[in-house]
């Protein structure tokens, strides 16, 4: 699509440098910042959807604070995680390879939980993670085995959702 | 199946009757007689089982990918933590602006202008937010707490349904032909035309501690009681009972502290617990330690680790949110 990619251009052209302060202000740093200028254009690039070129930087601005987020989402999953294995010192560190996999598995399944309420992803995590029954998440959450029930079909629906789509 | 009725996708009440059927099999693998009712239900509508499939994939593929997690205690850990600071991150970097996010949930709850009436306020776990009401009451939530509220000239009513909150309704405005500050909870009302008071929901009684002004205590069945200031109260349906020698100060969590004297450590563990995600408790031969002393509750952590300076106990963490406390060997 040769006029999709056109818009992308312009948008690039005109409002790059912008977005390179913008992403800078947000993020303190603007390697960082340069990197996701660059995430942003090529996920537009890829994208087949309308662009929004009457209101370009709000627009852009839309596309690029999904970015940071997942941005800063990565950080705090290595940061968490790593922490979290600093507590155990019963369970042997993985080798940087399979860490990386680590990584990119909670991050996915932090992007697709994303969105649910505390209790009921709190309450998913725990039949999914940690395997405990129902009775056992209601008892470690101190909430009714009902709604443990509904927190996690709640939940289900939610990742129903994503992958099927409404 | 032709690939033409596979696309119809099944509706949203059909897909949660799928995920009920999926869960109680699941609970109950081997009951042969919830089997065939399932069975049954696929075949009732085409629609069923399309969206049976569906679920069962989605199951299986969610189960991979947990599978694959690392060690028990250690992912769940991270999702959380990680999750909450991303929140935060988001909440004061981004929702700063003028953009809102849903994903921020009941962050952002907090922190949207609440004009609204009859709408509810909420915190999450260790956070704390003012509110001031229409008729210029001040409405402080503590940790994990809801309300809904009503409140114009002619009705000041409000509903706590989790939690504890702090209200003070100002001496300094024209009293007159105001209508009474009602607080519902489920163990009875609480009215006042003017004071300063908190009134904290537990499962089986509500607490209230007068801090100026006299509220009175209407239990769900039983007697009114007027209380004054200084007075703590607990209310169950049936009695309001006046606690002569609190174990705790009911209000130091407005200035981010716990207070005690005298307290039991089980009892105290109990309240710092309301502060942070997960469990934190104590083994049964040192639930009777008793506690004084000023605690800052801003960092739980900190909190939990000085312990062991004052009592004959050590701190055990099972996973960042899994708290034990032993007897000092």
């Amino acid at each position: 699509m040769p006029s999709h990619n056109q818009g992308v251009t312009t948008l690039y052209l005109d409002h790059h440098r912008w977005l390179h302060a913008w992403l800078h202000g947000r993020l303190g740093n603007a390697a960082d910042a340069a990197d996701l200028v660059q995430e942003t254009f090529v996920r537009l690039l890829n994208r087949r959807e309308r662009l929004e070129l009457k209101t370009p930087r709000a627009f852009l601005r839309t596309v690029a604070k999904g970015l940071v987020i997942d941005h800063w989402r990565r950080g705090e999953i290595e940061r968490a995680y790593l922490e979290a294995l600093a507590q155990r010192p019963d369970l042997e560190s993985p080798s940087p390879e399979s860490r990386e996999l680590v990584f990119e598995l909670l991050e996915r399944i932090a992007r697709m939980l994303d969105g649910l309420k505390p209790k009921v992803r709190q309450a998913f995590l725990l039949a999914q993670c940690e395997g405990l029954s129902h009775p056992q998440v209601a008892a470690r959450m101190g909430i009714s085995l009902r709604s443990v029930e509904r927190y996690v079909a709640d939940a289900l629906y939610h990742c129903y959702l994503l992958r099927y789509g409404a | 199946m032709s690939r033409a009725q596979a696309l119809q996708p099944p509706c949203e009440a059909v897909v949660r009757q799928a995920i009920e059927w999926s869960l109680r099999l699941q609970v109950h693998p081997r009951d042969s007689r919830l089997y065939e009712q399932c069975q049954r239900w696929r075949g009732l509508a085409a629609e069923h089982e399309r969206a049976w499939q569906r679920v069962q994939a989605l199951s299986g593929e969610l189960s991979e990918q947990f599978a694959a997690l690392p060690a028990t205690g250690v992912a769940i850990e991270a999702l959380e933590q990680s999750q909450q600071r991303l929140q935060r991150r988001q909440a004061l970097k981004l929702l700063s602006g003028v953009a809102v996010l849903g994903c921020a949930g009941w962050f952002a709850r907090d922190l949207a202008p609440l004009q609204q009436w009859r709408a509810d306020y909420a915190t999450g776990i260790a956070q704390r937010s003012t509110f001031h009401l229409a008729d210029g009451t001040s409405l402080q939530l503590n940790t994990d707490s809801a309300v809904q509220h009503d409140v114009d000239e002619r009705r000041r009513s409000i509903i706590l349904t989790r939690g504890e909150i702090l209200l003070d309704t100002a001496t300094s405005h024209p009293t007159e032909g105001r209508p009474v500050l009602q607080v519902h909870s489920d163990h009875g009302v609480f009215e006042t035309l003017a004071g300063r008071f908190v009134v904290r929901r537990d499962e089986l009684q509500t607490r209230l501690s007068v801090i100026t002004g006299e509220v009175l205590v209407r239990p769900l069945n039983g007697r009114p009681v007027q209380a004054r200031p200084g007075q703590d109260y607990r209310v169950s349906a049936n009695q309001a009972h006046l606690v002569a020698d609190p174990d705790m100060d009911a209000s130091a969590w407005i200035d981010g502290l716990i207070v005690t004297r005298g307290m039991r450590l089980h009892d105290f563990l109990a309240e710092v617990a309301r502060y942070r995600r997960g469990r934190v408790v104590c083994a049964d031969d040192i639930a009777d330690l008793r506690l004084s002393g000023v605690f800052r509750l801003q960092d739980t952590d900190k909190l939990l680790a000085v312990l062991p300076q004052t009592l004959p106990v050590r701190v055990e963490y099972r996973t960042r949110w899994w708290v034990t406390l032993r007897r000092h060997a």
